[in-house]
Order: structure tokens, then C-alpha cells, then sequence
């Protein structure tokens, strides 16, 4: 037995099997019944016609049996027209009259005879077929025998049947294309639920973890195992929750003690002291918010429907990180696309990416310099900056997690780009980092633009 | 005058209210959804800390409810999630500002006066930047108690800038606040108008500066 990859497939083979089978069945069939049924139309014909031979049977005034059949009959049975022929016997098996010239009888006697008895008998090159009827005229039983040669049958109904597999047969092989193909309709019909069940569980995802695949129109047959599937994807989706959960407990378990702190250093009266605690605890706050965000990319799936203007989630982190740039003496300024600029992606996570480039950027320039935020019409947001710029060989080394050039700097995670690099992978963005001149780098984020 | 603080951390809540009296408020603390609702509905308030994730629910479904029923007490949201978006979304619910926690004290009160000294609101109606200072309510603005004559434009942006102390005002707002929605401005307007202030501000001895933000907007500070 073949494996077949399709249900389909499989039906169909079979089908054309079985339709080969039956379209055969079938003629032999129809074709034994049309012989059967010329036969019993023969048979028939004949024992009418050994019944009107009877009907001319008279006992004559010597006794014996008298038989004067009418013109037309004897035209019938005259050895010219050679086609049909009659006898009649006694009970004893002797010829009374016979259309043959030899006076003998179509069939020979037999002392089992019924009262209709239907047979066939070679004579030289022919064969008569016919009827042996019992007739009881006055105190003589006979039997009166007509028969037909068969070389000679009816026309009509030897071209039924001559012609039956030419003119009628052929018609069973279409009806059962016919019905194939109205099969494999019907099947093609009856998997669509299945195809669109597929186009959905193709749509689910990380992003998506809330579809479960339908399941009203999904025939009986397959419904557990779709059952089984949602089941699953419901434990999956459970687990992902619990992720999430976690994130955001962890965040808020996390950045409430800071409040306190930070608010309980905010009331001290030691102006000194209260600086110096502030600054630590700005510190940690920031470490804390960095890998609350670690872990939040870590669990997050991007939907892929969403969109953002990546202009003005720009001019939104330019905003904000503005006054932090000032309080450090430095600049920030936003120029390229004055329009929105539609991309593909999660606005909240776009912007994230953004702020992280551009507080790295704050962090490693100079006071009196500008960090720069341009965002082009292809997708293409940069930030540009007057710092140090990045050699070579750190290149790939800076987007670890943790990696500091200078560990003993305060302030700074090794966090911030390996973030920038999570979001961009989500996103399919690339990043690509290079140097200015005379001085500075600066880091681009290409997303995929919604046209 | 008195604020509430709905905040479930009683640590927290009590920290608040004692910076929050040094700073001359007096506040109620409360540590659900459910007792704030009640008692927002019998007593009044001059303004609302609420903090997002209480035991009993979320506050922004408080914030909700409270705008619903056209409540327009001014409302500072506190939350423990960081996102630029999140604040958004506080805010299109009804936040009048936000604060990602940890805050420093001094930013809370700053935000809350902000929100105080609103048309409207119980605060006197003055800001103060340095020797700079503005009344909302009679729209004048004095350097060193001195009162200065302004150009109506001028007067307006800087009520604009005053208005968001330590925050970026984009060009665009500018633009909403001195010509309304309809108005279909050249954006050099607005940097002439801003021009003209900074120079007059600067030629009056007032010891701030309205820094412009280069593609983004403009923030007024001190100028230390």
C-alpha cells in the first residue's frame, strides 16, 4: 500500500480504483441482464406462437389428430423463409407434423416434460432455440414445440445487444468520472474548515498567544484533535502570562523600596549627606529600571500588525531626554523627516530603543556638545553623537549584556545597548554603528517601513 | 487644603505625606480603589496621588470612573511601570501628569503645584523660576518684583514655558497656544516670537534661559 502525503490524494486513488471496478461490474452486469431479459423476450414469443400453432389442432372424424394451419402461418414456418420452425409429438415421442422436410421434431422427447418447457438443439450448422408447450385436444396429450434459428434472430434485438458495450455501455465510465469529480468537490469542501484552522494557527504567536484555532465548522473526525491543540496552546499562553506576571511584580516589587528610599532620603535634613545618597540611589534606580527592561524584552513578542511614527516617538524621547541633557550642559537636537514616518513595530518599544541610544549618547560626550536624532523617510532613525566614537574591535563587544569600556565609570549598566539590540531583533531592524568625523559615532536603527 | 494620597504601600503613602507637609500640604492616605472612591464622593480634594497598581484593582479604573462622573479634580498618577508609552496612556485616561516610581520628592511637588496653579485651581496663581516669576491670574509677568510690559505673543509663550518648568515644549504647542488649532502659522514666527523674548528676558536681568531644543521645541530654566 502506498503512503499518501494528502487525505485527498488517498481519496482519489481509491476512488478511481473503485470506479474502474464498478464501471466494469457494471457492464457485465447490465450486460447479462439485457441478455437475459432478450431471452426471456424470445422465450416468451415462442411459447405464444407453440400455443397458436396449438390453437389449429383438431381431432378429425377418422380420430386421428388434424392440423390445417391458416396461409399466413404456414408463409411463417415455410422452409424458404428458414427462420422459424414448428413439430408437434405424441406422448410417446413420434412426429405428428413437423415444418421440416424430414418430418422431425425441433427437440427430442423427454418423459420429464412439464407443462412449458424452454430448449435448445443443434441441427447440422444452426441452432433453434424455442418452447415445448403441453396441449391436451380431446383424450390426446401432445406436445407442440416452436422454435427460432438463431442465426436468424430478431435484428433488433441482436443489435441490443451486439451493440450494447458501443452504444450504452460507454455511458457508466463519464457518470462515474462525474461522480469523482463531484467527490473531490465535496472532500475540497469538507477540508476548508481544516485550511483555515491552518491560516490561523499560522498566526499564532508570541505576540499573538490569545487565537485559538475554531472549532465549530472543523468536522467531527479532526475536532480532537484540534481540541487537543487549543489545550495546548492554552498551557503555552499560561506560561507566557506567568512570565509577564513575573516582570511586572519584579518591577513593582522592585521599584517601591526605591520610592521609599528615595523619598526617605528626600526629607533628610543633612544637605550633604541627602546629595550623596540621591545620587547613589539614582544609580541603582536606573540599574533596576534596565534590567526590569532585560527581563520584560526577554518575555515580549512584537505583534506583527502593529505600527508606529517612528517622527514622533523620536521628537517624544528628544523631549524627554532633553532637560537631562541641559542639566549636564549638552544639547539635543532633531532634524531629518518632518512627517510621519510609518514603520512596523511596537511605538513603546521603539521608543525605548531610542532613549537608550540617546542616554548613551548624553553619557559619553562632552559638556557643550549636541546629540543629534535624525530620522529619515526610509525607517532609518540615528543618533549621532560628538564622544569619543567606537573603535573596531569593541564593535560587537558593546551590545553584551554588562559590557563597560570603563568599569570603573559610575552611572553606567552595560545594559543599555544590549537592550537597543534586543528591540532591534525583534523588530528584524538592523544596527549599524560608525564613526564620524572628526569625532563622535553614530548608531543607526533601520525598521522595516509600512508602505 | 488638603491631598489625597491612594497609594497601598503604607511606608511609602506615610513618606509622602510627611515631604508633601514639610513642603506646607496637608494629605489623607488611603490604600484602595474602593476606600478612595467612597470617600472622593463626601469629601473634596485639591488633587489626587494615585498610584496605579493597588490591591483591589488599577488605578487608572478609578481615574475613569472619577472624569466619567466629570470630576476635575487634578489627578498625579505614580506607577511602577517606565515606559513613555504607559505615561500616554495614563495620561488619555485622564491623568493630568505622571511619575514613574522612584521620583524625587521635589519633582512631585513641582508637578503638583503645576497642576495647583491651573485656572481654576486653589493655589495662588503665581510661577516663579529664579528672580522670574508670572501670575496666571493677571498675566503679568515681574523680575526681581518688578512688574515688566511684554507683547501679547510674547506674554503667552512665556506663560507656555513657565507653565512646563523643567519640560520640553514643542514648537507645535507653541504654535496650538498662540494661534488656537485653525491657525496655519510659518514656523519662523514662532522662533521670532520666542527670539524676541529671550532677549527681552535676558535684557531685563532675568537669570533664566529659554533653551531651544533644535527640531524639538523649547525649555525655560534657570540659569545657573
Amino acid at each position: 500500500m502506498p503512503r499518501f502525503q494528502s487525505i485527498l490524494s488517498r481519496i482519489v486513488i481509491l476512488h478511481i480504483v473503485a470506479v474502474v471496478i464498478t464501471s466494469i461490474l457494471m457492464s457485465v452486469g447490465l450486460s447479462w441482464l439485457l441478455s437475459y431479459a432478450t431471452n426471456n423476450i424470445h422465450n416468451q414469443a415462442m411459447q405464444e406462437q407453440a400455443n397458436a400453432v396449438a390453437e389449429h389442432l383438431r381431432i378429425g372424424p377418422d380420430g386421428q389428430l388434424q392440423l390445417n394451419l391458416p396461409s399466413d402461418l404456414l408463409g411463417l414456418y415455410s422452409p424458404e423463409y428458414g427462420r422459424y420452425s414448428y413439430a408437434v409429438i405424441d406422448e410417446h415421442g413420434a412426429v405428428l407434423f413437423s415444418s421440416y422436410k424430414d418430418q422431425s421434431a425441433l427437440f427430442p422427447a423427454d418423459q420429464r416434460w412439464g407443462e412449458v418447457e424452454f430448449l435448445q438443439q443443434r441441427r447440422g450448422s444452426a441452432t433453434v432455440s424455442g418452447a415445448s408447450v403441453s396441449k391436451t385436444i380431446g383424450d390426446r396429450t401432445v406436445r407442440v414445440q416452436a422454435g427460432e434459428d438463431l442465426a436468424n434472430r430478431d435484428v433488433l434485438t441482436d443489435d441490443i445487444v451486439a451493440d450494447f458495450y458501443r452504444d450504452v455501455g460507454w455511458i457508466t465510465l463519464p457518470i462515474l468520472l462525474v461522480l469523482l469529480i463531484t467527490d473531490i468537490a465535496i472532500f475540497r469542501r469538507a477540508l476548508r474548515p481544516l485550511r483555515e484552522a491552518s491560516d490561523i494557527a499560522a498566526e499564532i504567536g508570541p505576540a499573538r498567544p490569545g487565537l485559538r484555532l475554531p472549532t465549530k465548522e472543523i468536522p467531527r473526525e479532526v475536532r480532537p484533535l484540534v481540541s487537543a491543540v487549543n489545550l495546548g496552546l492554552d498551557r503555552l499562553e499560561e506560561g507566557f502570562k506567568i512570565q509577564r506576571d513575573f516582570t511586572a511584580d519584579a518591577a513593582h516589587e522592585l521599584r517601591t523600596p526605591l520610592s521609599i528610599l528615595r523619598t526617605r532620603i528626600d526629607v533628610l535634613e543633612d544637605t550633604e549627606i541627602r546629595e550623596a545618597l540621591r545620587h547613589n540611589v539614582e544609580g541603582m534606580a536606573h540599574i533596576v529600571g534596565q534590567l526590569l527592561d532585560i527581563a520584560e524584552l526577554d518575555a515580549v513578542a512584537i505583534d506583527p500588525s502593529e505600527t508606529a511614527d517612528l517622527q514622533s516617538v523620536a521628537a517624544e524621547v528628544a523631549e524627554f531626554v532633553a532637560p537631562l541633557a541641559l542639566a549636564q550642559g549638552k544639547d539635543v537636537a532633531l532634524s531629518g523627516a518632518s512627517e510621519p514616518v510609518w514603520v512596523k513595530g511596537s511605538a513603546e518599544m521603539l521608543s525605548r530603543a531610542i532613549r537608550n541610544l540617546a542616554e548613551n549618547a548624553i553619557n559619553h560626550t562632552a559638556p557643550g556638545s549636541t546629540v543629534e536624532f535624525v530620522v529619515e523617510d526610509n525607517g532609518k532613525v540615528s543618533v549621532l553623537d560628538q564622544g569619543p566614537g567606537i573603535a573596531e574591535h569593541e564593535r560587537k563587544l558593546i551590545f553584551r549584556r554588562f559590557w563597560r569600556r570603563d568599569r570603573r565609570k559610575a552611572g553606567s549598566t552595560g545594559l543599555g545597548l544590549s537592550i537597543v539590540q534586543r528591540i532591534a531583533e525583534l523588530h528584524s531592524a538592523t544596527i549599524t554603528v560608525e564613526n564620524r568625523r572628526p569625532n563622535g559615532a553614530c548608531f543607526s536603527l533601520q525598521f522595516a517601513p509600512v508602505k | 487644603m488638603r491631598l489625597l494620597i491612594v497609594e497601598d504601600n503604607e511606608e511609602l503613602a506615610e513618606l509622602l505625606a510627611k515631604g508633601l507637609r514639610t513642603a506646607g500640604y496637608e494629605s489623607d492616605t488611603l490604600s484602595s480603589i474602593e476606600e478612595a472612591r467612597s470617600v472622593l464622593e463626601t469629601t473634596f480634594y485639591a488633587a489626587l496621588i494615585l498610584d496605579l497598581g493597588l490591591p483591589d484593582g488599577d488605578g487608572l479604573e478609578l481615574l475613569r470612573d472619577l472624569r466619567h462622573r466629570n470630576n476635575p479634580i487634578p489627578v498625579l498618577v505614580l506607577t511602577a511601570r517606565g515606559g513613555l508609552h504607559d505615561r500616554v496612556h495614563g495620561l488619555r485616561s485622564g491623568a493630568d501628569d505622571y511619575l514613574v516610581k522612584p521620583f524625587a520628592l521635589e519633582e512631585l511637588i513641582a508637578r503638583l503645584e503645576a497642576q495647583l496653579r491651573r485656572p481654576g485651581q486653589l493655589l495662588g496663581s503665581s510661577l516663579r523660576i529664579a528672580n522670574l516669576e508670572f501670575n496666571t491670574q493677571s498675566r503679568q509677568a515681574s523680575i526681581d518684583e518688578q512688574p515688566q510690559v511684554l507683547s501679547a505673543r510674547e506674554t503667552a509663550v512665556l506663560e507656555l514655558l513657565m507653565r512646563s518648568k523643567g519640560r520640553v515644549v514643542s514648537k507645535k504647542q507653541v504654535e496650538d497656544h498662540i494661534y488656537g488649532h485653525s491657525g496655519d502659522v510659518g514656523s519662523n514666527a514662532i522662533e521670532v516670537y520666542v527670539h524676541r523674548l529671550r532677549k527681552q528676558l535676558s535684557d531685563r536681568g532675568a537669570k533664566v534661559l529659554v533653551h531651544t531644543i533644535r527640531g524639538v521645541g523649547y525649555l525655560i530654566a534657570e540659569d545657573k
